[in-house]
């Protein structure tokens, strides 16, 4: 009996040693003690287009729009062009568009010099306009997704992090616009869902927000804080789980009108 | 002649995974763990916690070939953990998509733990594997709701030493 109990004994002080170190079944998010990294993964949009073709194939080619790249002396919109002309080549990855592709390729190199980035990106650039001649899809994929990632490095490295927010807002900017369009052609209530993004925009808004003023000076900077407020109002779930049409379709508008404003201005 | 792009990216990503590997097989082999205790320049820090990376894209790799393939993403999270501590990395999940995760250190004694909580700090089921010992742990969880989530990376007692650490993901 007494060994019996010490077997006892024993096992749960193991057990008790492997409680305190596996993973709690709730976390109490506002405990002071709890250690958040704060740098975030932004999702890029095949990551989402991919779950929103899960429920039946759509159509991406109306997506892929050819607008001009008009360059200026402001480095924050260029960044913001820049991680939106990098969504626009998921887009026309997605869609399967060479030309598009090709062009895109030749876009980002062109923006890649004003900000001082054009050696990491070349290599990239190049691969994108030549796998996308190839049709080799999942390359050009790689090579979008590498030079997003390389950019947003040799930002960092430059010392030009201000930049690396911008780049991050205008990327996922682009990819809520081809979805948000998507979805108001085709609702439904299950692929609303995948506007349920309120935190991600929370945490754009203050990258955002935290920026220096001379990093965010004049009227298409009010415009994007602007609609980043507005689309987390926007892209809340309803009880059923569902963001609904008639916000999709405010979504839609929101980020397009921006997205023309970062183009044109 | 019709060439198979399909297999001409497959042979690239073999040879980039062979290419890995002898890395990794050095970066096994020469960073004990105590070298991350040393006091290291922002370039060195950088180098070692992106070689760790190197070894979660070395066992990533059967995931990432076959027809049903990870897609793997070049955004990833590195930093240092203490021995019996946590830390919470965030990110956005959609619906129908699985993800798959790995973490890894460089020492081959450490164990860990890798989680994922929803945005209301509960505990997502899911199965964690380990591959080749205890210090690269991978996990898949294909998320119920679309939302913000917790990647929860920890480290057990079983050692002493800080590690630097690793977290990749891919999706499909």
């Amino acid at each position: 009996m007494k060994q019996i109990f010490i077997i006892a004994a024993l096992s749960l002080g193991g057990f008790g040693v492997s409680f305190a170190e596996d993973a709690p079944t709730q976390l109490n998010l506002n405990d002071p003690n709890l250690i958040f990294v704060e740098e975030s993964v932004i999702p890029i949009p095949l990551e989402i287009f991919a779950s929103l073709d899960k429920l039946g194939a759509q159509d991406w080619g109306p997506q892929v729009l050819d607008r001009a790249v008009k360059l200026d002396p402001n480095r924050s919109r260029t960044a913001m062009l820049f991680g939106l002309v990098v969504s626009e080549g998921f887009i026309a990855v997605q869609a399967e568009d060479k030309d598009a592709v090709r062009r895109i390729g030749r876009e980002v190199l062109k923006l890649a010099a004003p900000l001082n980035v054009s050696g990491s990106v070349e290599g990239h650039a190049n691969s994108i306009i030549d796998a996308a001649g190839n049709g080799d899809w999942d390359m050009v994929r790689t090579e979008l997704d590498k030079t997003r990632q390389t950019v947003i490095n040799e930002m960092k490295e430059n010392r030009d992090n201000e930049l690396v927010a911008l780049v991050s807002i205008g990327g996922w900017l682009g990819g809520t616009e081809a979805l948000a369009s998507v979805l108001k052609t085709n609702y439904s209530v299950e692929g609303s869902d995948l506007l349920n993004q309120p935190d991600l925009v929370k945490q754009l808004r203050e990258d955002f927000n935290e920026l220096p003023d001379r990093a965010r000076k004049g009227e298409l900077f009010n415009q994007v804080s602007n609609t980043l407020n507005h689309l987390e109002s926007l892209m809340q779930v309803d009880a059923a789980g569902a963001i609904s049409e008639g916000s999709v379709v405010e979504i839609s508008l929101a980020t397009s009108n921006l997205v023309k404003a970062i183009y044109e201005s | 002649m019709r060439v198979d792009f399909g297999s001409s990216a497959m042979v690239r990503v073999l040879i980039v995974g062979l290419l890995l590997i002898g890395a990794i097989g050095f970066s096994q082999e020469e960073k004990p763990t105590e070298d991350t205790e040393k006091e290291l320049s922002a370039v060195e820090s950088f180098q070692v916690i992106n070689d760790i990376k190197v070894i979660a894209q070395k066992a990533a790799l059967p995931a990432l070939i076959g027809e049903n393939k990870f897609v793997l993403r070049e955004s990833w999270w590195g930093g240092s953990i203490a021995p019996g501590k946590a830390k919470l990395h965030k990110v956005q999940l959609f619906k129908r998509n699985s993800y798959q995760f790995w973490m890894a250190v460089p020492n081959l004694r450490a164990e860990l733990n890798l989680n994922l909580y929803d945005s209301e700090g509960k505990l997502v089921p899911t199965d964690v594997k380990f591959i080749d010992g205890e210090n690269i742990a991978t996990t898949i969880v294909s998320p119920e709701m679309t939302g913000i989530y917790f990647v929860r990376v920890s480290l057990k007692n079983s050692i002493d030493l800080n590690q630097d650490y690793a977290v990749i993901y891919a999706y499909r």
